[in-house]
């Protein structure tokens, strides 16, 4: 990797060529790119435009100019700021899907390992850990007052005394504590096998290979058992 | 800030004739589908009589029929974990109503809250653990009943991505044999809040209080009406068919004053990502464009949701925002567990409010629930778990 004076790091055009044409080649594009008379409807509804640098009017006007340059500008920490709410999509009197694209986008940057994506994923692995290890992806015991102090005072209930709580829900699926509800192994061997045929596994290799390799230890211990 | 206005009440009860087609002219999907099977493309799980279906239209005026019976119950990651009351309020009306089901160890998650949240898919993965998920509903027989509007967003669009790409569809087909199961489509994906809204007259019979002095809003789900806009739910005699009936329409058939508020339409702050690792995004929203609205233009008793995300975010950032002088708080529950209140289910035993973060003993105290009661009768049952008693369920797994 080459570096400027002020020790940024220099992307290759031809690495930004091929970002584009990626998106490009993706079944979903010519579905979500599509005429665009930049009313701004989709930024005047769009909840991430009222608290961020994010319109998905520029998402699209970007995309439509082709520009492999200005597509990579938004490869940063831009594409990680929709809140996939699709408000866009339901609203452009052109059908335009700018949260559509953006879902492109990020998946390129994650199958990519880009930096951005790393970054903006780290907080992220406990979620990562949890569904593609165990199948589902929110346990009671992650509601933690330690890391949800701005929940306010009354979140310590939900982990006080969990496991007795838990049994209380009559719903035997529901009486675990380190799972949402407690997936069978066969359930979880089979999203395995999708993970490995869709490329999953590989793309949280890219983006996380640290927590991959913990991943893939409680993968094989599933398997085996 | 939102603008302060009295009290908008009666839009929700509006009647229109009018089809609110915004310029779309899209195919039904459902003929599609069924040419498909007819080409032994795809296999298909049939809405049958045994399903007692009620139809409803959606927002083209094209018909949906709702399985009300013999469902499989496909859970939701956050429900499950955090809001448990919202599953157990699901099931408890099933059983009141006398309908089968199964709910199950051996399913999986839908997957999209962490696509949409990290990107860490592919529409290969998304549409595998669909199909893989929709194959055990239909190999036990059942029709699968979709929790979460995450789940029914993203199933909506694995279903009209398998219909509308064959590449999809073999390499999906190539996985699912990998893994000893089919390519199977149920013929409509059903959120809970469309069974709960065709049978709401059915349940507002059960109803134990007077709700006419309480005052609801709701909050629409985004990916239950804003993912495949088409097939969601309209009803020309709520909101003149000009938002999504679904959660109004329980309310209304309960009797509740449903009011209206200028940022209806907004998302609630979720963002997926954001409400684990940006949360002052999340928690400004929440406080900004939904509840100070909520509170000030409808003067809202009661949030009303229709889905996983939109609940706890909703619920869970009110107490931060007191820091920065918002004071206003209502209470957050979805429209079943709400209706399963209303029902006479228990507060803490059957709707869970306990795990609720906003004060809802307000609320109950104004319909007339004695809380206090079911307070103390919860906690002399953990006792009773805890020196070994065995949870009183409202399901048992079926037997092998």
């Amino acid at each position: 990797m080459e570096y400027d004076e002020n020790g940024v790091s220099i992307v290759p055009s031809e690495f930004k060529k091929e970002i584009f044409e990626e998106a490009k080649k993706d079944f979903r594009y010519e579905e979500y790119v599509r005429g665009c008379l930049n009313c701004g409807v989709c930024s005047g509804g769009c909840p991430p435009h009222r608290f961020f640098d994010f319109s998905p009017r520029i998402v699209l006007q970007k995309m439509k100019s082709k520009d492999p340059e200005l597509i990579w500008a938004m490869m940063d920490e831009y594409v990680w700021a929709c809140f996939q709410c699709f408000t866009c999509a339901m609203i452009c009197p052109f059908l335009n899907s700018p949260g559509g694209i953006i879902a492109i986008l990020r998946e390129i940057a994650v199958r990519r390992g880009l930096e951005s994506a790393k970054k903006v994923l780290k907080p992220y692995s406990r979620v990562l850990l949890k569904l593609t290890a165990y199948g589902n992806q929110l346990s009671s015991d992650m509601i933690q007052p330690d890391f949800f102090p701005d929940w306010g005072p009354h979140i310590g209930y939900a982990s006080a005394d969990l496991a007795i709580k838990r049994k209380a829900i009559p719903m035997p699926t529901l009486q675990v504590t380190n799972l949402a509800w407690d997936v069978a192994p066969e359930a979880m061997k089979e999203l395995y096998d999708i993970f490995d045929e869709a490329g999953v596994f590989k793309i949280i290799e890219s983006v996380d290979p640290s927590l991959y390799e913990i991943i893939e230890d409680i993968v094989d211990d599933v398997r085996n058992s | 800030m939102a603008i302060e206005i009295n009290n908008r009440m009666g839009l929700a009860g509006v009647k229109s004739d009018y089809v609110h087609v915004a310029g779309r002219k899209l195919e039904d999907i459902h003929e599609r589908l069924l040419e498909l099977e007819a080409k032994g493309e795809v296999k298909v799980i049939h809405v049958k009589e045994e399903n007692k279906p009620i139809e409803a239209e959606t927002l083209l005026g094209w018909k949906k029929k709702i399985p009300t019976n013999k469902l499989w119950h496909h859970k939701s990651c956050g429900q499950c974990g955090n809001i448990p009351g919202y599953p157990v309020s699901i099931l408890w009306f099933m059983n009141k109503l006398g309908l089968e089901y199964v709910d199950e160890r051996n399913q999986t998650s839908c997957t999209a809250w962490n696509y949409h949240g990290s990107g860490t898919s592919n529409p290969v993965g998304l549409a595998a653990v669909a199909v893989r998920n929709w194959h055990r509903a239909y190999e036990l027989g059942l029709f699968p009943l979709f929790h979460c509007a995450t789940t029914f967003g993203d199933y909506k669009e694995m279903r009209n991505m398998l219909i509308e790409h064959k590449e999809l569809r073999d390499e999906v087909k190539r996985i699912m044999h990998k893994i000893g199961r089919e390519l199977v489509i149920p013929e409509y994906i059903v959120h809970y809040s469309e069974w709960l809204h065709v049978l709401r007259f059915e349940i507002a019979k059960l109803k134990k209080y007077d709700l006419s002095n309480v005052i609801v809003t709701i909050h629409p789900a985004c990916h239950a009406y804003k993912m495949i806009p088409e097939d969601c739910i309209y009803d020309k005699e709520i909101y003149g068919g000009k938002r999504t009936a679904v959660s109004t329409g329980v309310a209304l058939a309960l009797g509740a004053q449903v009011a209206d508020y200028s940022t209806w339409y907004d998302c609630c702050g979720f963002g997926f990502r954001h409400i684990l690792t940006e949360r002052e995004a999340s928690r400004s929203f929440v406080m900004d464009r939904k509840i100070r609205p909520m509170v000030r233009e409808a003067h809202s008793d009661l949030c009303i949701t229709q889905d996983t995300g939109c609940t706890t975010t909703l619920d869970k950032n009110q107490w931060i925002g007191k820091a920065m002088g918002y004071t206003e708080q209502i209470p957050v529950m979805s429209d079943v567990m709400f209706a399963a209140l209303v029902c006479g289910a228990d507060v803490y035993k059957i709707v869970q409010l306990q795990w609720h973060t906003t004060d809802w003993r307000p609320l109950c105290e104004k319909i007339g629930i004695d809380w206090k009661k079911s307070e103390d009768e919860y906690k002399a049952y953990l006792e009773e778990l805890r020196a070994g008693g065995k949870t009183v369920n409202l399901y048992e797994y079926p037997k092998e």
